[in-house]
């Protein structure tokens, strides 16, 4: 399937050039105060959003630059922001 | 297939305001949820919501393959049950499933491979299951198609041999199902989309649909591939799954050549002819998580090198139709089956990941006495979804899936 993926360094490129890097979850919990709960929401959980998510890549045959971006899930097209809807 | 005709399940009917219990998703889980709570419970008063028509996801898009050869105790009786199911069902539903237990062939590609199916092996009888393990000389005796030269990728050291798997005709099971429940009082709404669930105090008071709101005390989502969007979509519950797309394609027919199931982990590839004669084949995931069912090019020609080399046969053989589906992959290969946990009255059934068919009947079955009597049977009790905080992830994976990102 077609998706192309802007890398901050190399630009717009082939996605599968890429490695897939999961939901954006925020930072790391901190060692303080970690519950089971707490770290296995952040190690496993997902919410399979349908639609416009932020996640990360890994520019695996490339710079080899981690960064977020905004995807459609349903179109597999990149969006500039959260809120892009077409 | 939604005109005003008589669906051919039975009557169509209208939707009521409130149901004992209501399924979100029309596929085989669902179905046969239903068909055994009606038939082994008493509870008629259900009904199925499905966004598009039954057996538009996984159970109309998966490649047929039943087969009871996991890794674990956990899943093994499962598989095992859901298998000897198969003539049952065919005889209870008046309907033939085509049910075809030609055998699994698990081709297996170095002698540590050959390590890892003894002790599948071993779970296997244990629990049993026949399986055996044979050499790369008795599994061309099976398969005289079978490359046995040392001069591919990947030659084959042996193969674990599954006699009682095979092939299932899945949209039988859909229809088959689908008649079986409706006859006993089931309504199935097609066309008609969930769009949330009403609580009250940690209880499921409803199910809202753009047809309506329906009161009801119990709710099951088991909508295949987007059950986790939905769940958390209604409830804010969210889960270890990553949705992928998973595709399959079918030759143009051939004279009979395969006579079982052929799969290899090595070349991420399996076979097997149907009853028209096209070699069905399928296996690889595409690895970012999507709803699209899209194809790639990519992909078939993964498939062309994989095919050509393991059946040689097969090269310059044309490839007739492909297709894509979802598969919700957890990290630990094993789904997810949990109930009056995170809220009273709200079930789920998911995380089948591409093992959603295989299942259906023996899952159906048990979620329905689930429900029924708002116990879980001992047999789903290890697949809660709290084994992920516990740390207690089922060994059906050897390693976490290198297409997750978990890995």
């Amino acid at each position: 399937m077609a998706l192309t993926i802007t890398c901050p360094i190399c630009g717009k490129r082939n996605g599968y050039e890429f490695r897939y890097g999961g939901e954006e979850k925020g930072p790391r919990p901190d060692e303080k105060d970690l519950t089971p709960e707490s770290w296995c929401d952040y190690v496993h959980m997902n919410k399979c959003v349908a639609g416009v998510q932020q996640e990360w890549w890994f520019h695996r045959d490339g710079c080899g630059s981690w960064f977020t971006i905004f995807r459609d899930t349903t179109t597999n097209l990149e969006k500039e922001t959260p809120e892009a809807k077409e | 297939m939604f005109s005003k005709s008589k669906p051919m399940w039975g009557k169509k009917t209208k939707l009521k305001s409130s149901y004992d219990v209501v399924l979100i998703g029309g596929g085989l889980h669902s179905l046969a949820t239903a068909y055994y709570l009606a038939k082994e419970h008493g509870i008629t008063d259900v009904a199925i919501i499905e966004k598009n028509y039954i057996g538009y996801g996984g159970a109309g898009r998966n490649t047929a393959i039943v087969r009871a050869n996991q890794r674990t105790q956990y899943n093994v009786p499962l598989y095992k049950e859901a298998l000897d199911l198969w003539p049952v069902l065919t005889k209870e539903l008046d309907y033939n499933l085509m049910f075809n237990n030609c055998g699994n062939l698990n081709l297996m590609h170095s002698e540590a491979a050959m390590n890892a199916a003894r002790m599948t092996i071993a779970t296997a009888q244990f629990h049993g299951v026949e399986s055996h393990l044979i050499d790369a000389k008795e599994a061309k005796e099976l398969v005289p198609a079978l490359n046995i030269s040392e001069d591919i990728t990947f030659p084959i050291h042996g193969a674990m041999f599954h006699p009682p798997g095979g092939v299932v005709r899945h949209d039988a099971v859909v229809w088959g199902l689908a008649k079986g429940a409706a006859k006993m009082g089931v309504e199935i709404h097609q066309q008609t989309e969930a769009t949330g669930i009403n609580t009250k105090n940690g209880k499921v008071t409803a199910v809202v649909t753009d047809k309506g709101v329906i009161n009801t005390k119990q709710v099951l989502i088991s909508a295949g591939g987007y059950s986790a969007a939905l769940i958390h979509g209604f409830l804010g519950i969210k889960l270890p799954i990553s949705v992928l797309t998973i595709q399959a394609m079918v030759t143009q027919p051939l004279k009979p050549i395969l006579d079982h199931v052929v799969s290899s982990g090595a070349y991420h590839c399996y076979a097997n002819q149907t009853l028209k004669g096209e070699i069905a084949t399928g296996a690889h995931m595409d690895p970012w998580p999507n709803y699209t069912t899209l194809n790639t090019a990519h992909y078939i020609k993964h498939q062309a090198e994989a095919l050509s080399e393991f059946l040689p046969a097969l090269r310059g053989v044309r490839f007739m139709r492909i297709w894509g589906g979802l598969a919700d992959m957890t990290p630990d290969m094993a789904p997810i089956m949990d109930g009056n946990e995170q809220v009273e009255g709200f079930f789920m059934d998911c995380g089948w990941g591409y093992f959603g068919f295989k299942s259906c009947s023996a899952v159906g079955r048990h979620m329905a006495s689930f429900m029924a009597t708002n116990t879980c049977p001992d047999i789903l009790k290890p697949f809660a979804l709290k084994r992920y905080q516990e740390h207690k992830l089922m060994g059906e994976t050897a390693a976490l899936m290198s297409y997750t990102p978990d890995n």
